[in-house]
């Protein structure tokens, strides 16, 4: 299955300038997703991080993931998904191994460790191309808002 | 792999999870009430174990599985099925 921004937008609960996904190019029933995230050179973080060199935030690539796994939660749990609870990380284990620039491809692979109703943890995998930029364990909670 | 090996991989890991030095953590002790683990925590625990030994943990268990030594005898249990 693949996801354009329209459908993202409707899982996801973030916007612009902090939604942090473009596509999802594929999906395998509910255990993995991949999602692209395309690094314009006009990002608004790139004016302060760094002025005149110009590097992705690890924390932003971590975002990215976390947005990722929403989005294999929903697969998941589409029933739970459907009304739109609030996410929240609970633990990040994140290992970053190279930077990422302007006009990058970013691409991130989820995979399904444990999903629960009420709690996730999925492993993933970020890459430029073939290269690994960071990979983490996320281990996020869902609440039903009230 | 034998028994005491597998307890060792498993205090190892609820240690490193939990943050409670292996020698602090009593097999009897309550992972929520005594050790302080919150219900994401609970989870990451479960996640390492099924992740490591290739078991499936149903969510209606997780809340009955409070020790160290709970989760050692939900291994065996699994193991022998």
């Amino acid at each position: 299955m693949r996801c354009d921004k329209e459908k993202i937008k409707s899982i996801l609960p973030q916007r612009e300038p902090f939604l942090f996904i473009d596509e999802v190019i594929e999906t395998q029933a509910d255990e993995k997703v991949v999602a692209v995230k395309y690094i314009r050179p006009d990002e608004d973080f790139f004016r302060g991080h760094f002025p005149g060199n110009p590097i992705m935030p690890g924390v932003l690539i971590v975002e990215a993931m976390a947005q990722t796994a929403i989005v294999l939660y929903s697969l998941c749990k589409p029933e739970i998904a459907a009304n739109h609870p609030n996410y929240y990380l609970g633990r990040v284990r994140a290992e970053f191994k190279a930077p990422v620039f302007p006009q990058d491809k970013l691409i991130l692979e989820a995979h399904k460790v444990k999903i629960m109703d009420t709690a996730g943890v999925v492993d993933i995998v970020a890459r430029v191309e073939d290269k690994v930029v960071a990979q983490a364990t996320l281990t996020f909670g869902i609440k039903p808002k009230k | 792999m034998s028994n005491a090996k597998i307890e060792e991989e498993l205090r190892q890991m609820v240690s490193e999870i939990t943050e409670v030095p292996v020698e602090k953590l009593n097999p009897e002790a309550d992972l929520f009430t005594d050790l302080g683990v919150d219900s994401l925590r609970a989870i990451e625990i479960v996640a390492a174990f099924e992740k490591r030994y290739k078991i499936t943990v149903p969510e209606k268990d997780i809340p009955n599985i409070r020790t160290l030594k709970q989760i050692i005898e939900y291994f065996k249990e699994a193991k022998k099925e």
